[in-house]
């Protein structure tokens, strides 16, 4: 980590906290996300409709649905998979209005492809409460072939598509909710560094 | 700042109040393209003293033989309006700056609510022709004081058919603002532009429903409050330049010789800052361009619309 150095395309992921000032609220969360939903509805629960879509993940640390379910008493839909949360929201934001307020939590990989359908609907990333929860894993875009593998841990990754070695950079790319993968031995070809796992 | 020097080739009386003028290249030349909501800033000459007044750009997008330029005459003018009104004949020589664009229409929006206060109408008439021409979601929401300053309505009514609504305040009709706002689908932006408090009500609904800062738009030029004499000194000349009250920082500058940059001329754009070596009063800070926060910090200036009540004020240019 060099100090005083930030790549200003990386994003910054906060606390969920209830907006004071909203229409309605749909919170959108998926796995270990799911204690960042017990954080929010620990708060003063706004006065505003809540609707509340969440999936348990087999890779989370914890199953949450349980104790999410004895929580919040209405509003809440359960869903069998992130897929079926994000097909759940789909269906969902034709009928929001403007001040409708949204909150994501999950992996990066979940926080982005719930963006990429906000987008649709002209919100914009910037205006979402998003809490990165559970994993650091990236999702990593091969400048090179174009592919992009979820899950990485590592600060060196083979790319599935094209078996370079890439290096993976704080680049994030909004459209793609990925970070960008450099070639790392391209100016010295087989000269790559071991892969430390970085993002647990 | 580059300049292009115009002459009006027409002037046509839209209401009692209001003017129109169509400039045209002093060449011949065709004029730059703009997008809509665009203005560009007139300088005119009264009495020796320069005077630099935004307007938008009314006409549509596609025609770049012609700008068009509608001014209202203010009853408490500085001066700008009244030498419009007045002064500018057919065949008189301006020079504006290029077109510069502050108010334009959200490429990520899915819907766009205009609403329009009075003269607040015109950088809406180009941002209807890109609107229609790009075959954008909007509606037009246009209020005025009286059935007699209804500029350009029958016009709005061609271009806008039945997405134009109109409010006629003298005959009781009023916008329900936080009612429009209330039913709007996600993805909608909203744009202002009229008098203060019309924009302040905006503002202060759209926050009130939820709306993010980013989908809400708004436009005013109003002309720089006047206040105290002060004195600014600029640091790097070493020039010393006393500001009237009765005009703006930015304009005794210019008057001083100094080339300050700016852009706007509104407090919007933020392209005139000056940093602040050292005040011995208050800046009273007109701007929409600096945070709370910085405006309390004292360290930034806008001299466009901002001025100090002090007896020096040290600026480093």
């Amino acid at each position: 980590m060099e100090r005083g150095y930030w790549i200003r395309s990386k994003p910054l992921y906060d606390s969920l906290v209830w907006k004071q000032h909203a229409t309605g609220h749909v919170v959108i969360a998926e796995g270990d996300g799911g204690i960042a939903v017990l954080k929010l509805f620990q708060q003063m629960c706004p006065r505003e409709p809540i609707k509340l879509l969440f999936a348990d993940d087999a890779s989370a640390s914890k199953k949450y649905a349980d104790i999410i379910t004895k929580l919040v008493p209405e509003g809440l839909q359960v869903c069998e998979s992130g897929e079926a949360v994000l097909a759940a929201l789909r269906e969902q934001l034709p009928d929001c209005l403007m001040g409708t307020q949204f909150y994501v939590a999950g992996s990066e990989a979940f926080i982005w492809a719930v963006l990429d359908e906000l987008k649709v609907f002209g919100v914009q990333d910037r205006n979402v409460e998003k809490e990165l929860s559970g994993t650091l894993a990236r999702s990593v875009y091969c400048v090179h072939c174009k592919t992009t593998d979820k899950n990485v841990h590592h600060s060196i990754h083979q790319c599935s598509g094209c078996g370079r070695h890439l290096f993976v950079r704080d680049h994030f790319s909004r459209r793609l909710g990925a970070y960008m993968g450099v070639m790392v031995d391209a100016e010295e070809p087989g000269n790559i560094p071991a892969a430390e796992e970085i993002y647990p | 700042m580059s300049v292009l020097n115009v002459k009006v080739a027409e002037v046509e009386q839209v209401t009692e109040v209001v003017k129109h003028f169509t400039l045209v290249q002093e060449n011949g030349e065709p004029l730059p393209h703009f997008s809509g909501g665009s203005h560009v800033v007139v300088s005119m000459d009264i009495n020796g003293r320069i005077h630099r007044n935004p307007y938008s750009l009314m006409g549509s997008t596609a025609n770049s033989d012609s700008y068009h330029i509608s001014v209202r005459k203010q009853e408490n003018s500085r001066g700008g309006s009244v030498y419009m009104h007045e002064q500018v004949k057919p065949g008189t020589r301006l020079q504006i700056t290029y077109p510069v664009n502050l108010f334009a229409i959200s490429k990520l929006g899915r819907r766009h609510i205009l609403i329009a206060g009075g003269i607040g109408i015109t950088p809406f008439m180009s941002q209807i022709s890109d609107l229609n021409r790009l075959g954008y979601d909007y509606e037009l929401h246009y209020a005025y004081r009286s059935p007699e300053h209804a500029a350009f309505r029958e016009q709005l009514q061609e271009m806008c058919g039945d997405r134009v609504h109109f409010y006629v305040d003298s005959e009781g009709e009023r916008l329900d603002i936080p009612e429009l706002l209330s039913h709007q689908p996600l993805g909608t932006h909203v744009y202002t532009c009229g008098p203060e408090p019309m924009v302040k009500a905006l503002h202060l609904h759209a926050k009130n429903l939820g709306w993010p800062d980013n989908h809400v738009h708004s436009e005013e030029f109003t002309a720089p409050p006047s206040g105290d004499e002060f004195t600014v000194e600029l640091a790097l000349s070493g020039m010393e330049v006393t500001v009237p009250g009765d005009m703006s920082m930015l304009e005794a500058m210019e008057e001083a010789g100094a080339e300050p940059p700016f852009l706007c001329r509104g407090g919007a754009c933020g392209r005139c800052e000056l940093e602040v070596v050292s005040c011995d009063g208050v800046i009273m800070h007109n701007d929409h361009y600096l945070s709370d926060h910085e405006k309390a910090e004292g360290r930034s200036i806008m001299p466009c619309v901002s001025r100090a009540k002090c007896s020096k004020l040290v600026v480093n240019l």
